[in-house]
């Protein structure tokens, strides 16, 4: 007999969009609760409509890879607000479940009637967690957060970029992802305190803060020091070499596209060095005065840097991991989407999930970062097509009739 | 109000950054946490800063004392039979593991979970490593640049038009922050299910499938479209960009076509805004290096925080480039009360950020600042474990404790 999934029987009222939300119950919907979205066709999450979309074709709301990916394991019904009736059958989701997450600005779910001293009405241990960009409270709450601009809001930029250059974004939304991990954290945390006591709870998040708590190496150089941590490119205080380098046949192309191929090295003492000095053919740089200490490989960082680097030229990305990680040197691919689809590792922990989508077929996705032993975690189905469950749901879950499900439908209440 | 984990036991044996943050997630909460460290040496963390004055000592790391508050700290080698013995009989009594030891020295040790469940059957052991405990890498170093580059994020940052310059790491060992975060949920989703199915269980958690997880829709474009997301390509909408004020850099964010209209109405309409080049959001893109010269003028007679309020006043997402000063001197932080000052016996009163969610009904506190090394010692082995003044003095002449 299959053992029961950690969060099987967990019904999850869902309202997020975007990223951080959708990230949040990713994580719950791969534990095994059961996530339902709750979306509306007048106004579709932003990601059904961006790209990657298969031969790059926006075709429809369920054609997104963006989508596809982060809603993995779970169910979407449509429901427009602007009807009473879609309130109503909100509201009787809510009754029905353990947990409501939303990651609008603070004062959204409020307005829709759906804040916290209402859900609580509707379901006493009704635990609910808002993932804010800026906090329920504070002279900001009302300001607006989107995801590029919280990793310079959050102090990531100010520490990230080329030495005197300004300063560099993430390449990517980071505190977005990051404030979805820590919320589902917080819901399982809840429940957790719901099974002791009996009790829920509202638990509030600014994603601002959540992205903070990455940053006390910089937050604590300013309260202990009074300065700021300078840029200062890959390189590390504490280790080096310590970087990225340039490999052979750097740059290619594919598909019209320039495809970087570098690889990262990094030696945390002395003996690493020697190790990599063996490897790179260069045995006697390891006692050379230049590079032997921590100290000197700091002074002589440019030269050192310059010797590494003409080695990895002359190599291709993964066979120099390869022969660098056989001596026992850290290293590792700048890894690109198409190398991490055929990532040895990732391909062999079984990493990547593979499932029918009735739309966009059979697509490569990502898995959960985690194995369980006792439990086997898994996604179980493909991103749900926009309003796919919202049948099953009103009449399986919500013990609507048929005749009162077809006459929400026709009101334009399930749009 | 008891932390919503205040009847949890945990041993943590984890150094740097992943480990040691999982645990403080649920330390913070309430959870117990004993966190063991190599006798004499500690936690890696220890040796990096910052520190006050710049002065190395190993009780005043920023990083290991922000890392490692609510802990209680003992020293123990585990690599010895005897320490090894001691670590069972901490394990046999605690809910859960949490450790960073790699494959490889697990192997040396002999800590597997098997051998532990033996001792306590409801155990909950999260091993957290870089490339996983099974498949062909597990063997295989790391250090936190290396994973931030094969798991993907790295080869998304850098400057487009400068394909020469290496793809750029973000500040601060953010793959161990993503491995402990990502273990956390794991952890506590083992947790919910030993609560309702009554079993304990191991969990392996991949720094680098942590990391794969969090690539936005880069990671898409290969099996959607057979292209790849790099750090070189141009912008496809804009302005999505940084940009020098007076006094700061202010990060400019028009996604919507609505914000951008209500930007330049901030700018007070200046005509050219209005240009035919200008008029959606893939024509700004398009014209970026003219754009940006125009807007550049204009925001670099703006003071940081003016432009920023202006701008959210009509609902624009602009948002400062934070240095730590301006976050540390916010004002919208400071009334949240984000910042937290804890006083240690050694490294002296500092602030640190604070509570990554607020609860209403379990707090997040900070009951204890950061153990010094092996300040539990006594409590733990002696109180707890009953090993008397003469078998400590003993192993600790040995070097175990």
């Amino acid at each position: 007999m299959a053992k029961k999934l950690p969060l099987e029987g967990i019904r999850i009222a869902d309202f997020t969009w975007v990223w951080a939300g959708p990230y949040c119950t990713l994580q719950l919907a791969h534990l095994g609760a059961e996530v339902i979205r709750i979306e509306t066709t007048t106004r579709p999450c932003v990601t059904r409509m961006l790209p990657p979309w298969p031969d790059g074709k926006f075709l429809g709301l369920n054609y997104s890879g963006y989508f596809n990916q982060y809603n993995q394991g779970k169910k979407s019904i449509t429901l427009n607000f602007k009807y009473p009736e879609a309130t109503e059958v909100a509201r009787r989701l809510i009754k029905v479940s353990d947990v409501v997450v939303n990651n609008f600005a603070a004062g959204v779910m409020e307005r829709m009637g759906f804040g916290y001293s209402e859900v609580k009405k509707l379901r006493n241990d009704i635990i609910m967690v808002s993932l804010t960009g800026y906090g329920d409270t504070g002279p900001y709450r009302d300001y607006v957060a989107y995801g590029p601009a919280q990793v310079p809001l959050a102090g990531f930029s100010s520490l990230t970029g080329y030495k005197g250059w300004p300063p560099m974004h993430a390449g990517f939304s980071y505190a977005d992802p990051n404030a979805g991990v820590h919320g589902a954290m917080a819901v399982m945390m809840a429940l957790y305190h719901r099974a002791r006591t009996g009790e829920g709870q509202y638990v509030e998040m600014s994603q601002w803060e959540c992205a903070i708590d990455l940053l006390a190496e910089g937050t604590l150089e300013y309260t202990m020091n009074a300065r700021e941590s300078e840029r200062n490119g890959n390189r590390d205080p504490y280790m080096a070499p310590h970087g990225n380098f340039k490999c052979l046949d750097w740059p290619e192309k594919i598909s019209g596209h320039t495809v970087d191929r570098w690889i990262s090295i990094v030696c945390a003492d002395d003996a690493e060095w020697a190790r990599l000095a063996r490897v790179i053919g260069r045995p006697e740089l390891a006692d050379d005065s230049r590079f032997k200490m921590l100290a000197a490989r700091k002074s002589n960082e440019d030269e050192l840097e310059a010797i590494i680097a003409a080695w990895t030229s002359t190599r291709d990305p993964g066979s120099a991991v390869e022969e660098l990680q056989n001596a026992g040197v850290a290293a590792g691919v700048v890894a690109d989407s198409r190398y991490l689809s055929a990532e040895p590792n990732l391909t062999a922990r079984n990493y990547f999930v593979y499932k029918e989508h009735p739309e966009v077929g059979v697509r490569q996705h990502c898995g959960m970062p985690w194995r369980m032993s006792g439990t086997p975690c898994e996604v179980r189905s493909a991103a749900p097509l926009i309003g796919q469950h919202t049948d099953e749901v009103l009449l399986n879950v919500l013990a609507y009739s048929r005749d009162e499900l077809d006459q929400l439908r026709k009101a334009g209440v399930l749009d | 109000m008891a932390g919503a984990l205040s009847d949890l036991k945990i041993v943590e044996l984890g150094e740097l950054v992943s480990a040691p943050y999982a645990a403080k997630l649920m330390a913070d909460m309430g959870a117990e946490v004993v966190k063991i460290e190599r006798p004499g040496i500690g936690d890696r963390s220890r040796t990096r800063g910052p520190f006050p004055r710049d002065e190395a000592h190993r009780e005043k790391s920023g990083l290991f004392l922000y890392l490692n508050t609510n802990k209680l700290g003992v020293t123990l080698d585990v690599a010895t039979p005897e320490g090894f013995g001691i670590f069972e009989r901490l394990v046999a009594d605690a809910d859960i593991l949490i450790h960073n030891v790699s494959p490889p020295d697990m192997d040396r040790v002999g800590l597997t979970y098997e051998r532990l469940a033996r001792l306590n059957p409801p155990l909950i052991m999260t091993s957290i490593t870089p490339w996983g405990v099974t498949g062909p890498y597990r063997n295989w170093r790391a250090e936190d640049l290396t994973l931030w580059a094969a798991g993907g994020p790295c080869v998304l940052n850098g400057a487009p038009g400068h394909p020469e310059l290496p793809p750029l790491t973000i500040f601060g060992h953010q793959a161990g922050y993503q491995g402990g975060a990502h273990a956390a949920v794991a952890t506590m989703g083992a947790l919910m299910g030993r609560l309702r199915h009554g079993e304990g269980q191991h969990i392996d958690v991949s720094v680098q499938e942590a990391l794969a997880s969090i690539l936005e829709m880069t990671f898409e474009y290969w099996p959607y479209m057979k292209t790849v997301a790099t750090r070189l390509g141009a912008k496809p909408i804009q302005p999505i960009e940084a940009m020098e004020a007076k006094d700061g850099y202010i990060y400019i964010c028009c996604i919507e076509e609505h914000q951008w209209k209500n930007l330049v109405e901030v700018m007070g309409n200046p005509e050219w805004a209005n240009e035919e080049i200008f008029s959606d959001r893939y024509r700004r893109a398009e014209n970026w290096d003219v754009l940006k010269v125009l807007l550049g003028d204009y925001v670099r007679q703006q003071t940081v925080l003016d432009l920023y309020r202006a701008a959210q006043a009509k609902r624009v997402p602009l948002a400062p480039v934070s240095t730590m000063g301006d976050l540390l001197n916010s004002e919208h932080l400071k009334a949240r009360g984000f910042f937290v000052e804890i006083a240690h016996p050694v490294a002296g009163t500092h602030k640190y950020p604070g509570a990554p969610l607020k609860y209403e009904k379990t707090p997040w506190e900070i009951r204890r600042p950061a153990p010094t090394l092996g300040q539990h010692n006594e409590e733990i082995f002696g109180g707890r474990l009953g090993l008397d003044r003469g078998r400590l003095d003993e192993l600790k002449k040995k070097g175990v404790i």
